[in-house]
């Protein structure tokens, strides 16, 4: 996941690598992921967050749609 | 809990704690000495915890590359805070730092366009950017079949 200036620098840096445009989102829902995702890293209960939790962490951020379930 | 999940927990605490103290990775004889275990225990469980994606390689070996959201090679997001500077994976690793460490962080990166340098300013639990878009290539079901490339 990379930062660009603008959409427009992800359109022009997709189609000259020929890498297929993702998923845009802001950097503050990016913020927010990198919040939810981390924020309890550092404790010894810390556990890895099963997919029906991480899904929710993604619609709760504005995160929704194909590009963003981790099963098929 | 059982025994090999227990270990795996204080290895995987030890590994992030030495991370952030140190600005790298401990290695698995490291690991072995602070914990008074052997070497062969602790890459056993390295790689348990490499199985459960908890911790990354370098190719071929028991490295680490990744506690994310810590990176132990140059990437393009430098992470600044009080504490200390450490390297982030990606956007939202490097926005995971501060959040982990609950401190005030710049971020440090460039348009992968056009090289412009860019910083971002996490302060009290506020993000301050002037502009900027985040984007990811690779949808969320296929990350972890090469989680370097993701």
């Amino acid at each position: 996941m990379l930062a660009f200036r603008s959409e427009e620098h992800v359109g022009r840096w997709c189609e000259t690598r020929g890498i297929p445009h993702g998923a845009s989102f802001s950097l503050e829902q990016a913020w927010e992921l990198g919040r939810r995702w981390y924020g309890d890293k550092l404790s010894p209960d810390w556990r890895r967050a099963t997919p029906d939790e991480a899904e929710r962490v993604f619609t709760d951020i504005g995160l929704t749609g194909d590009f963003w379930r981790l099963r098929a | 809990m059982g025994a090999a999940e227990a270990f795996d927990r204080e290895v995987r605490l030890f590994v992030y704690r030495h991370f952030v103290d140190e600005g790298e990775p401990p290695t698995a004889a490291q690991v072995a000495d602070r914990l008074g275990k052997s070497t062969e225990d602790v890459e056993a469980s390295f790689r348990r915890l490499e199985a459960a994606h908890v911790l990354v390689f370098a190719p071929g070996t028991l490295n680490i590359w990744m506690a994310n959201p810590l990176c132990a090679f140059p990437t393009t997001f430098r992470v600044t805070t009080e504490r200390g500077s450490w390297w982030g994976t990606c956007v939202w690793d490097a926005f995971g730092i501060p959040a982990m460490l609950d401190e005030d962080a710049a971020i440090a990166t460039s348009c992968p366009d056009c090289s412009e340098p860019m910083e971002f300013r996490l302060e009290g639990g506020s993000l301050t950017v002037d502009d900027g878009v985040a984007h990811f290539a690779v949808p969320a079901r296929r990350w972890w079949d090469n989680i370097g490339y993701t």
